[in-house]
């Protein structure tokens, strides 16, 4: 019955609308500008991201809906909570089961590689060929596009290092391209500049790989018994 | 009259209207959520193809997000006149509001047609398929909330701004309000994802 109510918490203010679009403005840009130049990379990143999404999401419904303010029982806070739990546990199982589901689902030629990382040596009694224990490291260094060595040679069950030294991203695939083989499980390895990428050598043979984005970069190498 | 105090009577019907509606909106991101979770699943499934690193354009997509932002910001502007009775400067924000809300929609329209021209549907692979599906969907609410928007708005030119008006601008308010707020997940988890 006042003129109080024009002033109330749970309408806005030009304050509220502009200190909010401010904000907003800001957890737009920051982020943007961290994946423009790759402040952070891969995992890190994203959640970093995300965070900052969250936070938006805090302001926008603080500033623009100004929830929660005002004396009056606040219903529609408690339904945006609830909301935002069942959103959480629907979007956070589905991302769960199937992740679980694609791993546990993988197709033959993967098995050799999860055979590895699981340390499953033996399947009802019979060898799965995974390697254990320790065994000798081999580098590839890829630098101004040229692979050194361009011939390794290694033992079963050795790994192998392939170290991306230029300032681009490398996919490497194994096989001569055009054509991708599987090799031990592994189909391409991206590798970003400056990383390096490990794999187990499980199978004997004559290989060889190359970047898909750069086929002329390639390199061989032969795994014996 | 607007800008006087309405009556308690008025107010509480006032509040189950807007809680009905918020309980709407909830409802609403919950869908939302379920194609996120149906994106997050899917965005790697690009058969070969090009993933949204390639197809994906950082500087439109920002640009969208700032015409929706600001849109989200003049509404609040709009809705504070309406609150004080002032028709005029209800109707240019609410004007203004509309016009960014179109350009963001034809802004959508243009990146959608280049992909389609490109080749790159929603039948080319599962990643495209959740792509159009959620940020289609999106645009299908940005058309309901500007056809909306733009009979309102015809409606207080003729009638004039009233307390009843003003309860069904706040829902619309806060109907695009909520647009904006999805609108940052999926320049997050879309766009800058894609870059990621």
């Amino acid at each position: 019955m006042s003129q109080a109510h024009e002033q109330n918490d749970e309408h806005g203010s030009m304050q509220s609308y502009v200190v909010g679009f401010l904000l907003s403005l800001l957890f737009t840009f920051i982020p943007y500008i961290m994946v423009v130049n790759q402040t952070f990379t891969g995992t890190k990143l994203l959640v970093t991201i995300i965070c900052f999404a969250m936070v938006q999401l805090v302001i926008q419904v603080t500033f623009f809906l100004h929830l929660g303010r005002g004396p009056k029982p606040k219903w529609n806070l408690y339904f945006f909570i609830s909301t935002i739990g069942v959103v959480a546990f629907v979007v956070g199982g589905s991302i769960f089961i199937m992740n679980n589901l694609h791993y546990n689902m993988s197709p033959s030629d993967k098995l050799k590689k999860i055979a590895n990382d699981e340390g499953i040596y033996q399947v009802g009694g019979k060898a799965t060929g995974a390697c254990q224990g320790q065994h000798a490291n081999h580098k590839v260094t890829i630098k101004n596009s040229a692979v050194s060595p361009l011939q390794t040679d290694a033992d079963k069950c050795d790994t192998l290092t392939i170290i991306n030294e230029d300032d681009y991203e490398r996919e490497i695939a194994f096989g001569v391209h055009p054509y991708h083989d599987v090799y031990a499980g592994e189909t391409e390895l991206v590798i970003r500049p400056g990383k390096s990428k490990t794999i187990t050598l499980s199978e004997a043979g004559t290989f060889s790989f190359h970047d898909h984005l750069q086929p002329e970069t390639s390199g061989k190498f032969t795994v014996s018994e | 009259m607007v800008g006087q105090a309405i009556s308690h009577h008025e107010e509480e019907a006032n509040d189950r209207v807007m809680f009905g509606f918020w309980v709407y909106l909830m409802t609403d991101l919950l869908m939302f959520a379920v194609l996120f979770a149906v994106y997050a699943v899917l965005h790697r499934n690009t058969v070969g193809g090009e993933s949204g690193h390639e197809l994906f354009s950082l500087p439109l997509a920002l640009s969208g997000t700032l015409l929706l932002l600001t849109s989200s910001f003049t509404v609040g502007i709009a809705m504070i006149a309406a609150r004080r009775g002032n028709k005029a400067q209800t109707l240019l924000w609410f004007g203004v509001t509309f016009a960014l809300g179109l350009a963001f929609l034809c802004l959508e329209l243009w990146e959608f047609s280049t992909l389609i021209g490109e080749g790159h549907t929603m039948q080319t692979n599962a990643f495209l398929s959740s792509f159009f599906v959620l940020l289609g969907t999106h645009g299908i609410h940005i058309i309901f909330g500007l056809l909306w928007m733009g009979i309102t708005i015809t409606y207080i030119m003729k009638r004039g701004l009233n307390s009843n008006m003003v309860r069904k601008l706040s829902m619309l308010s806060l109907f695009w309000h909520f647009l904006d707020i999805v609108w940052i997940f999926i320049f997050t988890i879309v766009y800058l994802g894609a870059f990621v």
